[in-house]
């Protein structure tokens, strides 16, 4: 363990270090746009320049740790350099930050009032290059933002393996560009560059003018598209800058989905079904609870829920694999010795998606699985000829494998028709309104919370089967 | 004349660059003799000692570069040979590609020896043609007299030798970017450390020697190290290559025994200099390297040391003389132009440093420059310096800085009149001269 010196004091490294690294796990900051701790060191940005005391200055990011090396990381020579990149950096740079949708998280704005602060020295014109490039359906390049940092090239080389982005042509005009197979448009994880650049250059459709960052806020959760569980941060408007007019269900809507940094799982990155959750959740909502189509009061479909449950001689349960662990365990407390339980799959893939693939996506669709097995065991979800009640609890029921005769009680979430057709329909909640935890296929269990209130007439899972625990006592 | 002769021991003719010629010479013994009789580590110890400097540049000791690749360690190792002749000013490479092809691949048979090549690369700039040719027809004739491929004179030794011919880029001539050339990547520098004697193409310890380093191994192992430090200056042994272009009347490549004086050299070797006039400035080594007033190189020496006095260096030995009356502000307008056009954009300061001062410089020349552009031009410079990749952001520093410490009037008068001090021309006409 070589012992290194860092502003005078000493530090421990591993000898496989680099100076960068060394000052990232000690808490001292040194700046970086192109250095990523998942991607390979190009050292081409030049900012994360320290000075090795009697060698001058370097890049930080690609400088081994030696023992008893003495580095300093805010000497006025390191100083000066920072602040001549971010004079070059900044040279072409449109410095549209009032336009852009990066700014309130853009390093390069950061930086700049961080190590420069000052006015452009040059009075030339910029060199002008192309914005609005069309990269995919899904993002947007602005080439004059770009500041070629190669993030997003060596993300599609290296860890989505699309080898999807490139760059083109050389000196000030070089430009990122897709290849020509159109290998980027079907990069399942290309949403990623969009986070990882630290400009405004590739910018996200879904996110394209919607908000500024500094209306959001982010809410820790756990992507619910596959079994492997990512954890993600969802943004959602704060409440101090909820809207009072115009459209309101802004409020109440994701603004979009970023990758929440879980190592165990997975690391920084997750793919762009995982950006697209709000296709899943901002479905139209089911909001009351009915008794075979008629409205009723949420205490009323309880009550008849206990009753046809107390009635029923061979009842069976399809339970939620989109149900938290929490929720799981409420229901085996509550109902699990009146039902025969099986585990459903409320989600299969969908047509054109990825099913799986070696970085994060996996074939089963549905989030914890693995608990739910674990409690209810792996028997096939398929519904004996003579059960006389059957409870459904959450989507991805074949409603025409339910003997012609069976009571149905079903707890969802959407509109859909066969809402109406049940005994007993009652309303719950969505993973967005509420706090839990999920177990992922590697059985590491990862929390979410909740980002929005539930609307009056809906009510949480974990309620409704404390409600009907004891039903059949 | 210009000193004893190494690479240029020869009358050329219109066959002296072929194998026949090359063996009547002498070709190819000393290979035969350094695989019979010498260990590899013992090659390594004769270049080590013979203290040739690297001809491409930076004139760094190619035996110490050697010395960092261990032939015995089991790893793959690869020698290139850098004839990605890009430095403006620069013909010297070309001279031997054309005209004794068969001392550079004697010369590599008996690197690759020392340092352990199986496979070995010569990494040949785009635009040669004829180069390119005799080089390509040398390696046939190579191999067909056995000197490659396997067990290589019936010694256990087997070299193969690639021509690998550059897409046109000057950054390409940079070691780490001609590797990620060869590899078939984007011609982009790489960082040190790793050295790429440590890992170099493919990840495995490459030697990239310029093609004059390694053509003058055959002479050295031919008649020893002691022999070759008979050559030259104590300080740098041996000879140099220089092509010479510019205003002066006799233009071309000659061999020049260093520490021989520069005087003599311009005066009487390369016949003065154009319409008689004055020297005004001298490019020793490439553009890349200082440019120096003439009475300063009148004054000198031509070896490394002298050079490195006056901070400057015999570079790539791409000499171009300045006659008196010649623009600085335009020279270096269009030495800024070139190094704009030729920054490959990895890396910050250079990609945007370059366009800077070219848009700078371009704006100056056309009358419209500003007092303050003067301290631009040097403070990209400064920021250039040691911050990049590669040297090309350090060299177009260097050439900016010192046009402007050896010409700072001429630059002022441009900006505060609006047009040139001289006639603004770069051409060095005889009748205009004579007039």
């Amino acid at each position: 363990m070589p012992e290194i010196f860092i502003n005078g004091k000493p530090y421990q490294a591993e000898p496989d270090q680099t100076v960068l690294q060394v000052c990232r796990e000690n808490g001292i900051y040194i700046p970086y746009f192109c250095w990523h701790p998942q991607l390979s060191v190009v050292g081409n940005c030049r900012i994360c320049m320290v000075e090795e005391e009697g060698r001058g200055v370097d890049i930080g990011c690609n400088m081994p740790v030696k023992a008893g090396m003495r580095v300093l990381t805010e000497s006025d020579e390191v100083k000066e350099h920072r602040k001549a990149i971010l004079q070059f950096i900044t040279l072409n740079h449109p410095v549209d930050c009032g336009i852009c949708d990066k700014a309130g998280e853009c390093v390069l704005q950061d930086y700049h009032y961080e190590y420069n602060g000052a006015p452009s020295i040059s009075s030339d014109p910029k060199v002008r290059s192309t914005k609005f490039y069309d990269l995919s359906d899904r993002i947007v390049l602005d080439n004059e933002r770009c500041i070629l940092c190669s993030r997003c090239v060596r993300f599609t080389s290296e860890i989505s393996k699309s080898c999807g982005l490139g760059i083109e042509e050389r000196g000030d005009t070089s430009l990122v560009r897709p290849s020509t197979d159109g290998s980027f448009r079907n990069d399942a994880y290309s949403d990623n560059v969009v986070d990882i650049c630290p400009v405004g250059a590739l910018l996200s459709r879904s996110f394209f003018y919607k908000s500024r960052v500094w209306y959001l806020q982010t809410t820790p959760s756990v992507c619910p598209g596959c079994e492997r569980g990512c954890s993600i941060n969802v943004w959602h408007r704060k409440q101090e800058w909820h809207l009072q007019s115009l459209d309101t269900a802004e409020n109440t809507s994701i603004a979009r989905v970023t990758p929440l940094e879980n190592m165990a799982v997975n690391g920084p990155w997750i793919c762009n079904k995982g950006r697209d959750l709000a296709k899943i959740f901002e479905r139209k909502r089911a909001e009351g609870a009915m008794a075979k189509g008629k409205p009723v009061s949420l205490a009323e479909a309880i009550a008849a829920a206990r009753q046809l449950i107390v009635g029923a001689a061979r009842p069976v349960a399809l339970v939620s694999s989109w149900g938290s662990n929490e929720e799981l365990e409420a229901f085996r407390s509550a109902l699990g010795a009146s039902f025969t339980s099986r585990v459903k799959a409320d989600h299969q893939p969908e047509p054109g998606e990825v099913v799986e693939d070696d970085v994060l996506i996996r074939a089963d669709k549905n989030p914890n699985s693995a608990r739910a097995r674990e409690l209810f065991g792996t028997a096939p979800a398929v519904i004996p000829a003579d059960a006389d009640l059957v409870l459904v609890w959450g989507e991805g029921c074949d409603f025409s494998k339910i003997p012609a005769g069976a009571r149905i009680i079903l707890l969802g979430s959407y509109l859909a028709p066969e809402n109406g057709h049940a005994d007993v329909f009652l309303p719950i909640s969505i993973q967005t309104e509420r706090n839990g935890h999920y177990t992922n296929f590697q059985g590491v269990v990862s929390g979410f919370e909740a980002c929005f209130p539930k609307a009056p007439g809906v009510v949480d899972a974990e309620a409704v089967f404390a409600g009907l625990g004891g039903a059949a006592s | 004349m210009t000193g004893r002769k190494i690479l240029m021991d020869f009358e050329v003719t219109p066959t002296s660059h072929t194998l026949e010629a090359y063996a009547a010479r002498g070709g190819y013994q000393t290979v035969s003799r350094v695989l019979r009789e010498m260990k590899p580590t013992d090659v390594t110890k004769e270049v080590t000692e013979a203290g040739i400097q690297g001809r491409g540049g930076a004139s760094f000791p190619a035996g110490r570069k050697w010395q960092v690749v261990d032939p015995h360690d089991g790893e793959p190792h690869y020698l290139l040979a850098n004839a990605d002749e890009g430095e403006p000013g620069t013909f010297k490479d070309r001279w031997i590609l054309e005209n004794a092809p068969h001392k550079l691949l004697e010369s590599m048979l008996i690197a690759a020896y020392a340092l352990g090549c199986r496979n070995t690369f010569v990494y040949i700039r785009g635009e040669f043609d004829l180069p390119y040719r005799r080089l390509q027809a040398a390696v046939e004739e190579a191999y067909k007299a056995g000197y490659f491929g396997e067990k290589i004179l019936g010694s256990g030794f087997s070299c193969d030798i690639y021509v690998f011919r550059g897409g046109g880029a000057y950054v390409c001539g940079e070691a780490s970017s001609l590797l990620a050339s060869v590899e078939g990547i984007r011609g982009y520098p790489r960082n040190r450390p790793p050295r790429l004697t440590v890992k170099g193409l493919y990840q495995c310890p490459t030697v990239v020697n310029n093609v004059e380093t390694l053509s003058n191994l055959a002479w050295i192992l031919r008649h020893g190290a002691a022999e070759y430090r008979k050559v030259g200056t104590p300080k740098s042994p041996g000879t140099r290559l220089i092509s010479i272009s510019g205003h002066v009347n006799r233009p071309g490549v000659y061999e020049v025994e260093l520490g021989y004086p520069w005087r003599k050299f311009l005066d009487e070797d390369c016949g003065g200099i154009l319409g008689g006039r004055k020297l005004k400035a001298i490019i020793p080594g490439g553009i890349s390297s200082q440019v120096l007033p003439g009475e300063t190189a009148y004054e000198l020496m031509l070896s490394h040391e002298a050079l490195w006095d006056v901070n400057s260096s015999l570079g790539s030995g791409g000499m171009i003389a300045i006659a008196e009356g010649t623009c600085m502000v335009r020279l270096l307008q269009i030495m800024l132009r070139f190094y704009h056009h030729e920054s490959c954009g990895q890396c910050t300061p250079c990609r945007e440093g370059m366009g800077w001062a070219h848009r700078v410089i371009d704006r100056i020349v056309a009358g419209q420059g500003r007092p303050e552009d003067i301290d631009t031009l040097i403070r990209i410079s400064k920021f250039n310096d040691g911050t990049t990749i590669c040297g090309l952001g350090d060299a177009a520093g260097y050439a900016t800085v010192d046009f402007i410490k050896h010409f700072r009037d001429e630059f002022e008068y441009f900006i505060e009149h609006k047009r040139s001090k001289n006639d603004g021309r770069l051409e060095c006409l005889p009748e205009v001269a004579n007039a």
